[in-house]
């Protein structure tokens, strides 16, 4: 993670070689134009992190002050909950279903529209649609009802709707983001135009077929793109909230099916009143997170190739 | 774009994507209109109810043509997550409705004004000081009860009339009302009631019918594991007999009426709060009447009249004044009394209740009779429940749907719900 200080002056310095003026003065600009980032980022996001390091180490209800427990949450939350780790695994299942499926329908819809000659703007316009809808809270309300008992999907299929099951609950809030594979198909598909088309004639005069060259040209050329893909959907699944928020009504049942890591985290700091326990949740999962990253980041030695450093 | 898409590139863009899950919230309004006093007042309830305030607060605002009031309102488990929201943020709305196991933590927590410093204002003589105790914490005054309630077995009049078999009387005790409730389910092929498993309500009444009691005088937990275990093995059976509402219908349960299975058209009979039963006419046309609660099997009564439904001003509130003229205007005013009637239950202010008695009529006359007929029947009320309660009724819901769906069984759920709590009421 990248830290920032805060803007501070440049002190004006008289006796400073006036070769250097240009260049210090140049820097104050560039400052200037960081502020209102280097502002927010600060302000908005590194105070909060450094109130809640602090607070995950004490007993904070909101109410009254805090007070300093050392690592008794952690303890707790490792030993004595068996409800955080019921959050993990269903998190995790989450993870594991709904990024590989984002992904794939946006590759596979991306392809479609690569080769496509007309109305290629409508449908990518239309694609990425659910991308702007779908985050926002009348849509997981729809979700919710379409998903509940006497909703669509029950009358289609006849098994009671699939949110008060807890074998399919987590399958609808999961499709929900699936949904929105919006963005990661732009990204995809900005990411195949850029592969050189001398590459496939080259493959095409070798004799190989569509499919031949789909994975030895179009996955080697996309693999970073696949790769950036692949990592801020992940941080992001880890991360999810609103869906499992919206279509268990808040509440991650039925039989905690849906109670995913946020969620868990939010009940605890926001509804049962115990902040401190909720940031030292926070925390865990930004470790985890981070984790995960890395070892993304390790293997993708192994399968990601860089047109760019090929060059080199 | 993509051919620059370096290692360097990517490791940043994670990095800024991770730092998202910290960054937490915050934020506060004030709301201000048009050089008039706005206040907001939150409420839980159906839409009965919600028209009915409605009504008297436009009558409030006639009044005094100073004020505006914002309402808002929502079923209960809702209400109860807004406020809690609300409330740490510093944002409470001037006038809300608190239930008895919030008033402990947010008096405590300082988000209740002391109703000391608006007394002149807010008149409190014709409540029964009894009563009006209930809304006291450390001796002062948070929080002032608009009625009482008391628990009932509310049952579709028609439905159970048509099935032969005998209506809920009073004195039935728990096994007599399973029964019933298995016969129910036999005769009109659905479930006969809402499974009671979930609610920590109908937990309690059982407990108390067995003379024990949720918390004990200091603030711990009244029972074991024993007891719950056995409370859940009860109704688990009733379930997996199909006498009581199946888990899929239990757990969209979330305080309104409209998502019971009663109110849904698939079961008999439910338990509620008596003056909230007034919801389930507009769902079920042909009525619903109100029955007691199962007693223990010696004949101990488990329910109890609860003061319910308190209204308190937030403590970061810019108008005290104007918000104890709206509490003093609803529960004093007889003009917003003959409105209101006992949609929140009987009147608290002795004057109002005398001479409204009579005219009560339609759901509040069957609220007002139920309440007379367990009258002088019944056993002190528990003092007011601690802090952590707020939360274990909620975690008392999930532990029991484990159960109900089948992934524990009722004492596994038990144990965990006795752990859960004691930590609660430990911190």
């Amino acid at each position: 993670m990248t830290t920032t200080q805060t803007p501070a002056a440049p002190p004006a310095r008289a006796a400073a070689p006036t070769k250097r003026r240009p260049k210090r003065q140049r820097e104050g600009a560039a400052w200037v134009f960081l502020s209102p980032w280097v502002l927010g980022a600060t302000v908005l996001t590194l105070l909060p992190m450094v109130v809640s390091l602090y607070l995950s180490f004490t007993d904070y209800d909101l109410f009254n002050p805090p007070h300093w427990v050392g690592l008794r949450n952690y303890v707790q939350m490792f030993t004595e909950d068996p409800r955080y780790w019921r959050s993990v695994m269903t998190t995790l299942t989450y993870v594991v279903i709904a990024v590989p499926l984002q992904l794939a329908l946006a590759l596979v819809v991306a392809l479609a529209l690569k080769n496509m000659r007309h109305g290629k703007g409508f449908y990518r316009s239309a694609f990425y649609a659910p991308s702007l809808l779908g985050a926002s809270m009348s849509i997981a309300l729809v979700w919710r009802a379409l998903f509940n008992d006497g909703g669509t999907v029950d009358h289609l299929f006849g098994n009671g709707g699939w949110i008060n099951r807890p074998g399919w609950s987590l399958l609808a809030v999961a499709l929900l983001t699936v949904w929105q594979f919006g963005a990661p198909m732009v990204i995809f598909l900005a990411g195949l135009q850029q592969i050189p088309a001398e590459l496939y004639e080259a493959a095409a005069v070798d004799g190989a077929g569509k499919w031949r060259q789909f994975v030895s040209v179009t996955v080697p050329m996309l693999s970073p793109v696949l790769f950036f893909n692949l990592v801020l959907q992940t941080i992001q699944a880890f991360q999810v909230f609103t869906p499992a928020f919206a279509v268990s009504a808040g509440k991650g049942g039925p039989a905690d099916s849906t109670l995913v890591y946020t969620l868990y985290l939010y009940d605890r700091g926001f509804v049962a009143s115990h902040m401190g326990y909720a940031s030292a949740m926070a925390w865990v999962l930004l470790l985890v997170i981070g984790a995960v990253t890395a070892v993304l980041f390790r293997t993708s030695r192994s399968w990601v190739f860089y047109a760019s450093e090929g060059d080199r | 774009m993509p051919g620059h898409r370096t290692k360097g590139f990517c490791a940043s863009a994670a990095a800024l994507a991770l730092c998202a899950v910290l960054a937490g919230c915050g934020g506060s309004g004030e709301s201000a209109g048009g050089g008039k006093v706005v206040l907001r007042y939150t409420w839980w309830g159906n839409p009965d109810r919600a028209a009915r305030t409605e009504q008297a607060v436009a009558l409030f605002e006639k009044q005094h043509p100073d004020v505006r009031v914002q309402t808002s309102f929502s079923g209960y488990d809702a209400y109860k997550q807004k406020l809690a929201i609300q409330a740490t943020g510093g944002d409470a709305p001037d006038v809300m409705q608190l239930d008895y196991r919030q008033i402990d933590q947010y008096a405590s927590g300082h988000v209740l004004l002391d109703l000391g410093k608006v007394e002149d204002t807010l008149r409190t003589g014709e409540i029964d000081p009894g009563l009006l105790a209930t809304g006291r914490v450390d001796g002062k005054q948070y929080a002032i009860p608009q009625g009482r309630g008391t628990e009932t077995v509310v049952y579709d009049v028609k439905a159970w009339k048509a099935s032969g078999v005998p209506l809920p009387r009073k004195g039935w005790t728990w096994s007599e009302w399973a029964d019933d409730i298995r016969e129910l389910a036999r005769k009109t092929g659905r479930p006969g009631a809402t499974d009671p498993g979930q609610s920590e309500d109908a937990f309690e009444v059982w407990l108390r019918g067995r003379g024990k009691a949720l918390y004990t005088k200091d603030g711990g937990l009244g029972f074991t594991a024993d007891d719950l275990a056995k409370w859940w093995t009860f109704t688990d059976r009733l379930r997996r007999e199909g006498a009581v509402s199946p888990a899929e219908q239990t757990t969209q349960l979330d305080g309104s009426v409209e998502n019971t299975p009663l109110g849904r058209g698939k079961a008999t009979a439910d338990f509620n709060w008596d003056a909230p039963s007034s919801g389930y006419l507009a769902l079920i046309p042909t009525g619903v009447a109100l029955a007691p609660m199962p007693s223990g099997d010696d004949g101990t009564p488990g329910q109890y009249f609860k003061p319910s439904m308190f209204l308190g001003i937030g403590a970061h509130t810019g108008h005290p004044e104007e918000a104890a003229r709206l509490i003093d205007f609803l529960l004093n005013d007889s003009g917003a009394a003959k409105i209101l009637g006992a949609t929140r239950g009987i009147p608290v202010n002795e004057t109002i209740r005398e001479r409204t008695a009579s005219e009560l009529k339609d759901f509040d006359k069957t609220v007002s009779d139920f309440q007379a007929s367990l009258e002088g029947t019944l056993k002190d009320p528990p003092q007011a429940p601690p802090s952590g309660d707020n939360a274990l009724q909620t975690t008392f819901q999930r532990d029991y749907d484990q159960v109900s769906y089948q992934r524990m069984s009722p004492r596994e759920a038990a144990k965990n719900y006795v752990t859960e709590a004691k930590a609660e009421l430990r911190s």
